[in-house]
């Protein structure tokens, strides 16, 4: 489960208003929310809250049954960003790690079994339709592959809270569709799902509640 | 069905991903400097120490004649003894203090210490002195009145003091041994700081992958290990390389240092020693110093590199 509570965050060491002002919205474990609004809003900005690269400045954020604030111990927050599959709009892939070594990434931090890591990764690959490039570079690929190799890499561990920030921009629509099926699937088996995007074809085609910001405020909260 | 990845040596495939060969090279380079300066610095504390203990307790006696039958003048007039005048003097320096050591140089060393200044000549019919070096004990000093015991007793002796020399050797020693320890402190302190530098120029082009790991939930002391660990490596296998590289010109200069490294006239030979004995030679705490310099920059590599990684870490939530 999330929830937020009057939550702000400005930069440090900015002046001006804050990126975000005074977001308070729940999402229940397994639920779905589109996260809208124009370039600029702070889409992205409140995804790196969410996935605790960053930290409120103001207010309450409970993430997976946890309260987060600024005395959390570093141990918790590590613990909570293994159970996180993130998806940046920038892919941040280890460009010289092979497709395989990067989505494994998640499992190995986990420490799990080297011949199970194998299967998972394997099996994974295969339904991206990346199979055939398990052992390239991630430099080497496309910006296809690449967001299709995040995609992967976020949701091979299991989290119990998947992150998506634009996961279809790069991708042709059939992928893009298909992506969205499974993001559905999951969050219907628990899974709690936010999906930032500026594809409304898409949000159409999955009609789920939506939070939506406008200049770092919460306009829609998607109850 | 095998999956292609690239390895797990270091449990995450990060061997790729982590700094590069520069920082090998720059330790190899720092390490060949500092290499070459614990060896010059080595070199002159062995030449000090020598200089300024050896010189000091060494005296040279130089006796006239000295296979003549000493004339021992007394009050009865001029009477000839049958002692010669050269074995007078060995006389009158056994009673020296015990521990000093008494030597009079033979035919064959006095010939090869003239050799140079007067060729085979050396070897002819010139009446040659009798050269007796006098080695004191640690410590001791020779008795004020000897040269003029030993010069009464048989005339024409003479008592080389190296004293005012070992003054000045001393002096030199000391201003070498300074010199030494100066150079070995900044060569020191730089290859510190290039090792470093450059364990941090590598580290904040991976600035990324270090915030990529912390993404997915890696705990920092994971991958400030990973990273030292590997930077570590490398600047263990540039240490290494850059003191073996500096063997070379180490054991040529020591080869030829040798001779000058000798304490006593008897010792001092003009040839240079066989390549064999070499290692012989060579101070066991310089090997020492050499065998640490890998390790030294294997732990500035590896420190470097926890700190930073750590640092940036902590500006992450
Ligand atoms: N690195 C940065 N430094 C300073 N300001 C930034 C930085 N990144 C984003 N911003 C500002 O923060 C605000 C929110 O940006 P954010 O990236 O969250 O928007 P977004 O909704 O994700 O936009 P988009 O749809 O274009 O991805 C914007 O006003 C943007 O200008
Ligand atoms: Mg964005």
């Amino acid at each position: 489960m999330i929830r937020l509570k009057a939550v702000s965050w400005r930069r440090e060491r900015r002046e001006g208003a804050p990126v975000l002002s005074n977001l308070s919205f729940d999402v229940p474990q397994g639920g779905f929310r589109w996260l809208l609004g124009p370039s600029g809003a702070g889409k992205t900005s409140l995804l790196s809250l969410l996935h605790l690269e960053n930290l409120p400045t103001d207010g309450t954020l409970c993430l997976l049954d946890k309260d987060v604030t600024a005395q959390t111990p570093r141990a918790v927050l590590v613990r909570l960003r293994q159970r996180i599959g993130m998806v940046h709009q920038d892919f941040r892939l280890m460009p010289d790690l092979s497709v395989a070594d990067n989505v494994a990434l998640p499992l190995r931090l986990q420490h799990r079994p080297e011949d199970e890591i194998t299967d998972e990764v394997h099996a994974i690959l295969k339904w991206v339709g990346l199979g055939e490039c398990i052992g390239v570079r991630a430099s080497r690929l496309s910006g296809g592959e690449q967001q299709r190799t995040a995609i992967a890499r976020a949701i091979v561990h299991r989290p119990g809270l998947i992150l998506a920030d634009e996961p279809t921009n790069a991708l042709e629509e059939p992928q893009a569709h298909k992506l969205l099926d499974l993001f559905g699937e999951l969050s219907s088996m628990g899974t709690t799902v936010i999906v930032a995007t500026h594809n409304e074809a898409l949000v159409r085609r999955l009609p789920r509640p939506a939070l939506v910001l406008e200049r770092g405020r919460l306009v829609q909260d998607g109850a | 069905m095998a999956l292609p990845f690239s390895g797990r040596k270091d449990g995450l495939s990060l061997s790729e991903a982590l700094p590069d060969r520069s920082l090998f090279v720059l330790v190899a380079m720092m390490s060949f400097l500092a290499a070459l300066t614990l060896t010059g610095a080595t070199g002159a504390r062995t030449l000090s120490t020598r200089w300024a203990g050896g010189a000091a307790q060494l005296l040279t006696i130089q006796v006239s004649e000295p296979d003549q039958p000493l004339i021992a003048s007394g009050k009865t007039g001029k009477t000839t003894t049958q002692q010669t005048r050269a074995d007078t003097v060995l006389a009158d320096l056994a009673t020296l203090p015990s521990g000093t050591q008494v030597h009079r140089l033979t035919q064959e060393e006095l010939a090869r210490l003239l050799t140079p200044w007067l060729g085979e000549a050396g070897k002819t019919a010139l009446p040659l002195p009798a050269v007796i070096e006098v080695r004191l004990a640690e410590g001791q000093e020779a008795p004020a009145d000897l040269e003029q015991t030993l010069s009464t007793h048989v005339p024409g002796t003479v008592v080389e003091h190296n004293a005012e020399w070992s003054t000045r050797l001393r002096a030199l020693a000391e201003s070498l041994l300074a010199c030494a320890a100066l150079a070995l402190a900044t060569v020191g302190g730089i290859a510190t700081l290039i090792t470093a530098l450059s364990t941090r120029a590598g580290l904040s082009t991976r600035r990324d992958i270090i915030e990529i790991l912390h993404g997915l939930g890696a705990t920092d002391s994971y991958i400030a290990g990973r990273f030292a660990w590997r930077t570590g490596g490398l600047a263990f296998g540039g240490g290494l390389l850059g003191t073996v590289l500096a063997m070379a010109p180490l054991l040529l200069l020591f080869r030829m240092a040798a001779p000058f490294a000798a304490s006593t006239l008897q010792a001092s030979s003009t040839a240079m020693p066989d390549w064999r004995t070499l290692p012989d030679l060579l101070p066991g705490d310089m090997l020492a110093g050499l065998a640490a310099l890998p390790f030294v920059a294997a732990f500035i590599g590896w420190a470097t590199t926890q700190f930073m990684v750590r640092v940036w870490l902590r500006r992450m939530p």
